[in-house]
């Protein structure tokens, strides 16, 4: 049973890990602020969640009204997580969009490329 | 600008390397027979804590209890900072919050996303803040930590909803009335000790007021400060971010 | 399991370093903003972790309900400050160019 529990409690831990695995690096290879906001908002929203919840099953594993009660306190982290990142996300890329920063675009970018490489 | 940059790194790794020159002397990290760990004082508090105050936190019997007149008066410093902030930057005439939000004041149309998450985050924020100022004796927390949550969920209404709607839940008024009450709850406390013939801040006399032995009069009256301290944390937390986002002006806002 | 956890433990931090990279390099300032933001997510998991490893949850998890709280007011403010710092900037150079 401890076995068992381990297990689920270790699968959630890594697939979380590799969720903020992708989140760094979209954080860092994506081209401009929006995608890189996409990568860090989701990755890093979904991975928080995921290894909390692997760490609530191993605190709750051991069977006792004291770890149950952690146990749901470290839910209640991730529920409090799952409702504020996403809006300071939200609020963030706003205040991007409000700024004026230019979402990136393919052709565009191509052309700059071609219009660049003479002079240089 | 170039040598000055130089030289200022170099001050700052000469002066970091005498630093962690210095920590060489320091004793271990949870050394027993350090001075700290070994002292009479230390001694005294780590066994008999428990059987003088009840209270399974060391800490909090120590800030609360112990070192009452240190707690008291880092409160008067947060109180007289707050005071000093107001009457450098605050206007000195009573501010009336506008009805109507004006455009050149900086207010713009509200975001529906933030102030929905701001709606349902406030009220978990505040009741964890009364857990962390109420569960101080047992667990990490107390009166400082949960009056900063509970200035920081008014914090999130002044910037989700605007100032003036969080002036409106706290105005200017209300904040320097719940300040002083902070400490007048504190400051009280000991008067009330000195009343009934003991000292400052001896509360164990007080289980004539509280009932109970003289332990749990100690155990009762830290939550007491608690609350006082988180009052007066509460509304100079608050009050500071008002006066400093607003430029004094109680009205716009961030 | 509390190895496990350790080596978790290093994981995010070894992750949170080219966030950090982020940090120091982000072309624009509200770049920086979401590698703060994403920072401090972590380090409230990487708080709980840390009560696993000690065998102190109980205790952590206070503290990383309490940081995550901070957190998100904080990049809150953040955001609203680099809104209101960009909309002065703006009503600034309408009212007086000549003074910029």
């Amino acid at each position: 049973m401890s076995f068992l529990i381990n297990m689920i409690s270790g699968a959630l831990v890594l697939v979380g890990l590799t969720f903020f695995l992708a989140a760094a690096v979209g954080v860092i290879r994506f081209p401009d602020f929006y995608t890189r906001m996409h990568a860090a908002g989701k990755g890093d929203t979904l991975s928080t969640i995921l290894i909390l919840l692997g760490i609530a099953v191993f605190t709750a594993g051991n069977f006792s009204v004291d770890n149950l009660l952690i146990a749901v306190k470290i839910m209640a982290i991730a529920v409090f997580i799952m409702l504020t990142s996403p809006t300071s996300t939200h609020a963030l890329m706003q205040a991007g969009y409000d700024d004026g920063i230019k979402p990136f675009e393919k052709e565009k970018e191509d052309e700059i490329e071609t219009e660049e490489k003479p002079t240089a | 600008m170039k040598p000055m940059k130089l030289a200022a790194l170099l001050t700052v790794i000469a002066t970091g390397g005498l630093l962690l020159y210095a920590t060489s002397d320091l004793p271990d990290w949870g050394d027993p027979l350090s001075p700290a760990n070994a002292g009479d004082l230390s001694t005294h508090y780590i066994q008999d804590s428990r059987d003088d105050t009840e209270v399974p936190n060391l800490v909090t019997a120590v800030l609360a209890d112990y070192r009452g007149y240190d707690t008291m008066f880092e409160t008067v410093v947060i109180f007289v900072a707050g005071l000093g902030i107001l009457s450098i930057l605050g206007q000195g005439k009573r501010v009336e919050p506008l009805a109507e939000p004006v455009a050149s004041e900086g207010n713009r149309e509200r975001d529906m996303i933030t102030i929905t998450t701001c709606r349902l985050v406030v009220p978990i924020i505040q009741i964890f803040a009364l857990y962390v100022i109420a569960h101080g004796h047992y667990s990490p927390g107390g009166g400082f930590q949960g009056g900063v949550m509970l200035g920081a969920s008014f914090i999130l209404i002044a910037l989700t909803s605007g100032l003036p709607d969080a002036l409106k839940r706290m105005s200017q008024e209300r904040a320097i009335f719940l300040a002083g009450l902070g400490v007048l709850i504190y400051a009280g406390t000991g008067l009330l000790c000195m009343a009934l013939g003991r000292n400052f801040l001896d509360y164990e006399i007080l289980h004539k007021v509280l009932g109970g032995t003289g332990v749990k009069a100690r155990y009762d009256s830290m939550l007491i400060v608690e609350i006082g301290v988180a009052f007066t944390v509460m509304a100079i937390m608050f009050i500071i971010y008002a006066v400093l986002s607003s430029k004094g002006r109680m009205r716009g806002g961030l | 399991m509390g190895l496990f956890f350790t080596f978790v433990g290093i994981g995010l931090f070894a992750l949170m370093l080219p966030i950090l990279y982020r940090l120091i390099v982000g072309p624009t300032a509200i770049d920086r903003i979401v590698a703060v933001n994403v920072i401090g997510t972590k380090t409230a998991v990487l708080l709980v972790i840390v009560g696993v490893i000690f065998k102190q949850v109980g205790m952590f998890v206070d503290f990383a309900l309490a940081y995550a709280l901070l957190n998100f007011i904080g990049s809150l403010a953040a955001a609203r400050y680099f809104h209101r710092v960009r909309q002065d900037r703006e009503a600034s150079s309408i009212k007086a160019p000549t003074t910029t």
